[in-house]
């Protein structure tokens, strides 16, 4: 369904994306996992149509992505921003209603399938009338979910959802995401820096490091074969406290 | 709730109020086809004499209009000549220094004859002669012993202050200085401030009327023109000359006003509306019937204040709204092309940008040629000014949606004219509708020169209570623009919680 040949990216001089091809599973979790300017959220974007490859051909359900062809394709990507991307004139269901609305949908069955994404992303009903500064980070994250979610999209596009979110809001938050995503049986490619996460939610993850693909495959692949010294590091780089010995 | 729905009928509710203003002032104005237009330069003395004509237009069966105290020579005879007013008094010492000095006239006749060949007539002399002359208050002049023009050579330090005409004119300062051999450069003003600087000491010296009540009225003394340099500014009607045709028993009505006001008798008129004040249809109707024997009863005046204010705020509101909802209707998408299209929108703002420094009064002159004067010409002055505000204000209200919010309407997959109609302009209506109430309250203000060309609003008492130092007849036309300015402000912060989304107005306000 989604299929990525020979993309690259030169911003300026600086080759942020190198020559690089993949096909992303139907129906799993794909992360793009490494450090901040690797290239992850620029390869999302170029998934996405915003922004255009300088080579290569990114196929969505067996058709280019194209300047012509996007804006119909994006109808069946939902694209989660780090801060939701909510627009601050509309409140929550007038957010995640909005497209819908626009194709022509009666408006029974926009408020039908925005309680039932609102039960989907565990949304407390009352803040389906607020507007997005009367509500928490973690509200506004599951409303950018509903968003994406409300016209039953092929793909999932997600970069880095909990990047903004404090610790419990977003553990809760991952649970629901790792719900959602198996109950939909969704394709997903989630951006994150996050290796925990990477863990938890991906089915399968790409580390990458300075626009190159470093290795592909499970954590676990990572820790016991690690194709590159730098996996190796990344993985001891998260700290994890050590809360036995002090006690 | 459906807020498409809710805006869409929120827009008409305010479209019909707006039709309504707009359609009820429009068919207030009447048809004036018929009507005989009178100018009148910004003297006292013209305004007398444009009454006058006025008042014999009417006693002789037609309906006239009298666009009072218009401006300096240059528009008034503008006017008269492209067909906008059909007559308006002069000096014969304008006509040949000012209006034909290329054509190098000898006598009266040749006078008419080059009037003629411009589509003009004009009457024989009404019979004062009000040339220029220069002034200064009697008891300086006596302390430092001036009576003549060229004893001010003798005083290097005087300031001087004329009235923007006289100081630019070759029959006044221009040729005055090199006759005299005057050193100062002098301060250009308003004849009737000028006045006042004389009084508060500001300037020394000014240029005067010869038939001037101020003269008396201010204790002014008249210095002697030595060396004879002013011409004769003999007062003559002129008109346009199809009125011969058209309407001659008119002609022959305003004919009867030749040689019946000497320089004592102007004086005096003058007086009347400036030291005794009077209104100048009042003085003009009672001269009418004093010398020729046409009795006109003039209106009452605490009537007329009513009907003024009422007049005047009608043709305010006018120019107010009629020059902004053009303006919103041509800047709003002109700041919307700049926001979408950079290159161009460089050239817009510039363009409008220029166009905003260039003064008022300017514009006003420009608009002469293409739409006459009156009405018109000043709502599209009031339309330029207006598109700035609004035009910027579009362009900023769409250019500083954040980076984030543009990328999550990008990626909604929404064609761009739903992502306008739906996020951006929504985003940006505050900063639009912003835009919209600077530009009215401003045109509220800059409406007031519209009186300049004859298109009436709050500058009419404004101007006339300049020229006659009157601070009461100021105040008639200065408060209610100010209340007007006001009552805008109010009225767009109605329309403000109306249109603006509740969810951005709430942000702004914690």
């Amino acid at each position: 369904m989604l299929r990525l040949v020979d993309i690259a990216k030169t911003f300026g001089t600086r080759m942020v994306l190198h020559p690089m091809s993949m096909e992303i599973p139907v129906g799993r979790t794909t992360v793009l996992l490494g450090p901040s300017g690797c290239g992850k959220s620029t390869l999302l974007r170029v998934v996405a149509g915003l922004i255009p490859p300088d080579q290569g051909q990114v196929f969505f359900n067996d058709e280019i992505v194209t300047s012509q062809s996007v804006q119909k394709l994006r109808q069946r990507m939902g694209f989660v921003l780090q801060d939701g991307g909510l627009f601050p004139h509309l409140t929550a269901q007038g957010n995640a209603g909005l497209l819908a609305r626009h194709l022509g949908w009666e408006v029974s069955r926009v408020n039908a399938r925005v309680e039932e994404l609102a039960d989907l992303t565990r949304l407390p009903h009352d803040v389906l009338n607020r507007y997005p500064h009367q509500m928490s980070g973690g509200q506004r994250q599951r409303v950018g979910i509903m968003r994406a979610l409300m016209l039953e999209p092929d793909l999932m596009l997600l970069d880095e959802p909990m990047g903004a979110l404090d610790p419990l809001v977003r553990y809760d938050l991952q649970n629901d995401l790792k719900e959602i995503f198996c109950s939909l049986q969704k394709t997903v490619l989630l951006v994150t820096h996050d290796l925990g996460e990477a863990d938890f939610l991906g089915d399968n993850v790409i580390l990458l490091k300075d626009g190159r693909i470093v290795q592909k495959g499970t954590l676990e692949d990572f820790a016991n074969r690690p194709a590159d010294p730098f996996v190796t590091d990344f993985i001891r780089a998260q700290r994890i406290p050590n809360l036995g010995s002090n006690q | 709730m459906n807020i498409q729905d809710n805006l869409k009928s929120r827009f008409a509710v305010t479209l019909t109020i707006l039709g309504t203003l707009l359609t009820g002032s429009v068919t207030a104005e009447g048809p004036k086809s018929k009507s005989i237009q009178i100018g009148s330069k910004a003297l006292t003395e013209g305004v007398i004499l444009g009454e006058m004509l006025t008042l014999i237009a009417e006693h002789a069966g037609y309906k006239a209009r009298h666009l009072a105290a218009m401006g300096g020579t240059q528009i008034v005879y503008q006017a008269l000549e492209n067909g906008s007013i059909d007559a308006y008094a002069d000096y014969t010492g304008t006509l040949t220094q000012e209006i034909l000095k290329s054509e190098r006239i000898r006598d009266e006749q040749g006078m008419r004859d080059a009037l003629a060949m411009r589509g003009i007539g004009m009457t024989n002399k009404l019979g004062f002669n009000n040339t220029y002359a220069l002034g200064m208050k009697e008891d300086l002049a006596e302390k430092l012993s001036i009576r003549t023009i060229s004893d001010l050579a003798r005083h290097p330090k005087l300031a001087y202050g004329f009235s923007n005409e006289f100081k630019g004119r070759e029959d006044g300062w221009l040729g005055l200085k090199r006759t005299y051999q005057l050193p100062q450069e002098p301060l250009g003003m308003d004849h009737d401030i000028a006045y006042r600087g004389l009084e508060s000491g500001t300037i020394q010296v000014t240029d005067l009327n010869s038939t001037d009540a101020d003269i008396r009225f201010y204790k002014l003394r008249v210095l002697k023109d030595d060396r004879s340099f002013f011409p004769a500014y003999q007062c003559v009607i002129l008109y346009r000359l199809a009125m011969e045709e058209q309407q001659p028993d008119v002609i022959n009505a305003w004919k009867l006003l030749e040689g019946h006001f000497d320089d004592a008798s102007m004086v005096e008129l003058n007086s009347r509306v400036k030291l005794d004040r009077q209104s100048e249809r009042q003085v003009a109707s009672t001269a009418l019937r004093d010398r020729l024997q046409i009795s006109i009863a003039p209106e009452t005046t605490s009537h007329r204040l009513f009907w003024d204010l009422l007049r005047n705020t009608r043709d305010h509101l006018q120019l107010v709204t009629l020059s902004l909802v053009a303006a919103v209707i041509v800047a709003i998408p002109l700041g919307i092309a700049a926001a979408k299209l950079p290159r161009f929108g460089q050239i817009i703002l510039g363009v409008i940008g220029v166009m905003q420094t260039i003064p008022s009064m300017a514009i006003l002159v420009f608009m002469i040629p293409l739409l006459g004067i009156g009405f018109w010409p000043a709502i599209a002055a009031l339309f330029l000014y207006s598109l700035l505000p609004i035009v910027r204000n579009t362009y900023q209200g769409l250019t500083i949606i954040p980076h984030s919010l543009q990328e999550s309407a990008a990626v909604l997959g929404l064609e761009p004219f739903a992502r306008l109609r739906l996020l951006e302009l929504p985003l940006a209506s505050p900063m639009i509708l912003a835009g919209i109430k600077t530009a009215a309250v401003i045109n509220v203000g800059t409406a007031t020169i519209g009186v300049l060309i004859g298109a009436g609003g709050y500058g009419e008492p404004i101007l006339n209570g300049v020229r006659l130092n009157n601070h009461s007849m100021i105040l008639q036309g200065a408060i209610p623009a100010a209340v007007l300015a006001i009552v805008m402000q109010g009225l767009f912060d109605r329309i403000e919680k109306w249109y603006v989304p509740e969810g951005l107005r709430i942000q702004r306000s914690p």
